[in-house]
């Protein structure tokens, strides 16, 4: 292809500022979690006498230990049993196309961009009424609900594809519809699924309006919620607050890096899809 | 069957059940605590007549311009200019980093802006030193600038996705319809109205959609960020329903302000999937 | 026995008030969760009435009490003789059966009685010729210019977010203009009581005027609490409008160049009152260990060691009976002039409590947006008042 010089000047140089934009808000994070404890440093500037002990100061004093745990408590109750739950479905409706799996698949779409705020109210009081208040479970039971709709619609259109003439010939063989999903197809999806299961994760992690609402205290709450309440504790401490967010962050900052091929994949099949 | 009902369990308890009790509630005046009173419309009265919620419906209209078109629009042009060279070290490396704001929660892309946009903080200092130091003042708590302010936070974070949707995009058309414009004589803007442009539809779609769905829905952000203030001008109807639920205890109110939420969402959403979906 | 406890962030004094009652009663430990107010003001109703704590910081109590989510304290106020108490202790913690405030049954105590007024940078009031407290409002209006003259800020009042700080200074005018039992009135919910009186309308324009004239930092509608505390400890402000629960910390932090005075009259020698409120801690109605809570609030006002933290750390009186035992106070403190303070609104009968207060969400959803709009000029003050008034009245209904 024929490109002029200029052009990929241009293209360079709006690169490097994009990024740039994109950046400067971790680097600003980064820089103000070294200053001194509750001191309001002015700008972006390297402080005299960088404090590396806010990291370890935030991650005590923010339990970082404990959230991580819950997080990973949360994650373990959601992305399997979504994941399972979902991918049956969708096998089902995209594969099996039983009669009136049209409307069923119609009215999980309807929740597809359903806000849910549309919907905390009422979730409230369900979850209060189930006594679960203040546990995981009052995140992980309404979250793989409300991950539905998207994991059978993502899932179905995975099925939808696949060749009819390799069911027949495993039902041949004498394979009850449970073999032949769970045999045959579940390993044939790893793709898809492995995508799912990394938006399905993410979303989980960054849940936080379920978490605010639901669950008052922090350990028991996802890491955005966490966050939140990171933020009431030590908004009156900025660095403190600036170190403890980079610690939040941490985590998935590594996941993203260590995977980041799959990350960008599902990111952007999942809002293609969406 | 068998296979869809645990899913289609989970999600008629959760979701379907939730949305009819939204819709149930709405009609009544409630507190939560005692007996409720059946009251009619006047909730979805209230929500059309009081500024305070009315001006949050706007306010999220208002957003639309900042997650939505500033990316969708910005994204096209910077995924234009860089299609040419989409393959080459720096434009991988450069999705890593622009990858990064959908990766972290929105509570920390607004903990992180709060910071940048306070009266000390890195973009009054880059105003300041290019001269510019009489533009500078607490953007997150001014009345002409704390919503536009907000909408930044929300473009940074969807831009990146949207660009990156839309390279990919681009990257799927076929190069020899670039070759024959050229020979034309076409220049890049010419190339980019007849060819780029068109072959997008379905990106740019999907692009917008999810971006109005989040500018519509937002609550993170401004949660975080201004809480709606200064003087609710910055107020969105997510976080009014919070409010207004948890806070003020007007349950039927809420609910009516969340009905309102979920018919607008679709309102936008659905003819645009029309618009894309058809060729 | 561990007890569930919902406190402020940023305020020392309950936890150094549980270390020394650990410390005292080893069997007692303290679980605590810390939010800022404007959150606990939030989350009060859902956490008192599903997740019950024993002791937690309170906001406005009529509603929650109205709602059967606070316990009665009126049994253990009898047997620990809390009721033999100066009256008006209590009087903001009682509320009626539907739910005005000032008598009725008790439901909530405080861990010390809060009191607000102006501090000052002395180094900076001395630059600006200001050797003694203002006699009258003119005369603290003067210095205000006189510290804008002279390049200084004269006060960064926080205002922003869900908290607006400048109900701190309007109060303070309506003491300056008018009395203070009908903005307690108001603020209990006596039946036809308005705030929107002559002489508080006289208080907003005072306000506006002070804010057209620049006394106020420009940035105020996005400050919040500690960076307001952070400012003026820096010397980046020469007055702020605050309470004496901070005395403790400015002694520290500013030893020796931090003042105090009440909002001086509009007329010379006139009554001065002020903002003063107890430090409301409640015990929810479904609580699991209710018995040990309560004696924990009469350790708090009675024990020796208990007083002295309460004035040391808290910065302000104790509650409990008149000759109750007091700490010696290093006269040169903020904290002995808050104190003195404290026994001249005491004479004059001038203790109100806040005009945020008056209903549970007035202040985050009526003083603040208002104000913060008049900040921007989006809001005249002769419309202030109406417009809460409004709100007002559309709440208790």
């Amino acid at each position: 292809m024929i490109v002029s010089t200029r052009e990929r000047w241009l293209g360079r140089v709006l690169l490097v500022v994009l990024m740039l934009i994109t950046i400067a808000p971790f680097i600003s994070l980064f820089v103000t979690a070294l200053h001194p404890p509750g001191t309001y440093p002015a700008g972006l500037s390297w402080p005299e006498d960088p404090h590396w002990g806010n990291f370890a100061e935030a991650f005590q004093s923010a339990q970082m230990g404990k959230l991580l745990t819950s997080s990973l408590l949360i994650e373990l109750g959601v992305v399997p049993i979504a994941l399972l739950i979902g991918t049956m479905a969708g096998f089902a409706l995209g594969h099996l196309r039983p009669p009136g799996g049209k409307v069923i698949f119609l009215v999980f779409l309807l929740g597809l961009t359903l806000p849910f705020e549309g919907i905390i109210v009422p979730l409230y009081y369900q979850v209060r009424d189930l006594g679960l208040l203040n546990t995981r479970w009052a995140i992980i039971l309404p979250l793989i609900a409300l991950f539905m709709p998207f994991a059978v619609f993502w899932m179905r259109a995975h099925f939808i594809n696949m060749p009819e003439d390799m069911s027949e010939a495993a039902r041949i063989d004498g394979a009850t519809t449970w073999q032949l999903f769970w045999r045959i197809h579940v390993p044939l999806s790893m793709p898809a699924l492995s995508s799912l299961a990394i938006l399905m994760f993410l979303w989980t992690w960054n849940q936080f309006l379920l978490a605010v609402v639901l669950v008052d205290d922090p350990t028991q709450r996802t890491m955005a919620g966490a966050l939140g309440a990171f933020q009431g504790q030590w908004g009156t401490d900025i660095p403190l607050l600036c170190a403890g967010s980079l610690l939040i962050l941490t985590p998935t900052l590594i996941l993203f890096l260590v995977f980041q091929r799959q990350f960008v994949t599902a990111l952007l099949q999942g809002s293609v899809k969406g | 069957m068998a296979l869809v009902l645990p899913a289609a369990a989970f999600y008629s308890v959760f979701v379907l059940k939730s949305i009819a009790s939204t819709i149930q509630y709405s009609f009544y005046d409630w507190n939560g605590v005692t007996a409720a009173t059946f009251v009619g419309f006047d909730n979805y009265l209230e929500v059309f007549r009081e500024d305070e919620l009315a001006g949050s419906i706007v306010n999220a209209f208002e957003l639309i311009l900042f997650f939505s078109i500033i990316p969708v629009t910005l994204g096209l042009a910077a995924a234009a200019t860089i299609r040419k060279f989409a393959t080459s070290r720096m434009a991988m490396a450069s999705r890593t980093v622009l990858f990064l704001p959908q990766i972290i929660p929105l509570v920390a892309a607004g903990i992180m802006w709060s910071w940048l946009l306070s009266t000390d903080g890195l973009v009054n200092q880059l105003l300041r030193a290019v001269g510019l130091g009489s533009l500078t003042r607490a953007w997150l708590g001014d009345f002409d600038t704390a919503l536009p302010a907000v909408g930044v936070i929300g473009a940074w974070v969807l831009f990146g996705l949207c660009m990156l949707l839309l390279l990919a995009g681009m990257t799927k058309i076929d190069p020899s319809l670039y070759e024959a414009a050229r020979i034309d004589g076409a220049g890049p803007f010419r190339e980019f109205f007849s060819i780029t442009l068109p072959s997008l539809r379905q990106e740019i779609g999907v692009c917008v959609t999810v971006t109005v769905i989040a500018a519509l829905a937002s609550f993170d952000i401004v949660y975080i960020s201004t809480q709606g203030g200064p003087g609710n001008s910055t107020l969105v109807p997510g976080l009014e329903i919070y409010y207004l639920a948890f806070f003020q205890r007007e349950i039927g109110t809420a609910s009516a302000l969340a009905v309102v939420l979920m018919l607008l969402v679709l309102a936008v959403v659905l003819p645009m999937q029309r618009l894309t979906r058809e060729r | 026995m561990t007890l569930e406890a919902y406190i402020e962030t940023g305020f020392p004094l309950p936890k150094a008030l549980m270390d020394e009652f650990t410390a005292q009663y080893p069997n007692v430990t303290f679980n605590v969760r810390e939010d800022q107010f404007a959150v606990i003001t939030q989350n009060a109703p859902r956490v008192l009435a599903d997740d019950p704590p024993d002791l937690m910081r309170l906001p406005q109590v009529s509603e929650l009490a109205e709602d059967g989510l606070l316990l009665n304290l009126d049994g253990y106020a009898e047997a620990f003789g809390w009721d033999q108490w100066p009256a008006t202790q209590l009087e903001q913690m009682r509320v009626d059966d539907e739910g005005r405030r000032g008598s009725g049954p008790l439901y909530a105590m405080g861990l010390n009685s809060s009191m607000t007024g102006v501090f000052y940078n002395k180094q900076q009031a001395a630059q600006i010729g200001m050797t003694e407290a203002p006699a009258t409002l003119e005369e603290f209006d003067s210095y205000l210019q006189a510290a804008k003259d002279a390049g200084l800020v004269p006060i960064a009042q926080f205002n922003g977010g869900a908290t607006g700080g400048l109900a701190f200074p309007l109060q303070n005018l309506m003491t300056s203009y008018g009395e203070a039992t009908p903005i307690n009135d108001w603020i209990f919910q006596k039946d036809g009581a308005t705030i929107d009186t002559d002489t508080n309308l006289q208080a907003a324009q005072h306000l506006e005027k002070w804010i057209d004239a620049g006394y106020f930092a420009e940035d105020i509608n996005s400050m919040d609490y500690s960076m307001m505390m952070s400012r003026f400890i820096g010397g980046q402000s020469t007055f702020i409008f605050d309470g004496d629960w901070e005395s403790g910390n400015l002694d520290t932090q500013m030893a020796g160049n931090v003042g105090f005075f009440l909002m001086p009259s509009a007329t010379e020698g006139g009554p001065q009152a002020a903002m003063s409120a107890p430090l409301t801690y409640g015990i929810s109605a479904s609580a699991a260990n209710p018995d040990c809570a309560a004696f924990f609030l009469d350790w708090a006002a009675t024990n020796e060691e208990a007083r002295t933290i309460g004035v040391e750390i808290g910065g302000s009186r104790p509650m409990g009976p008149a000759d109750a035992f007091m700490p010696e106070v290093d006269p040169d403190t903020v904290t002995a002039q808050t104190l003195a303070a404290g026994a001249t609104i005491g004479e004059d009968n001038g203790a109100m409590d806040f005009i945020a207060n008056a209903t549970g969400s007035i202040y985050a959803k009526s003083w603040t947006p208002n104000l913060q709009k008049m900040v921007a000029g989006e809001l005249a003050a002769e419309d202030l008042l109406p417009a809460v008034q409004a709100d007002y009245e559309s709440e208790i209904g």
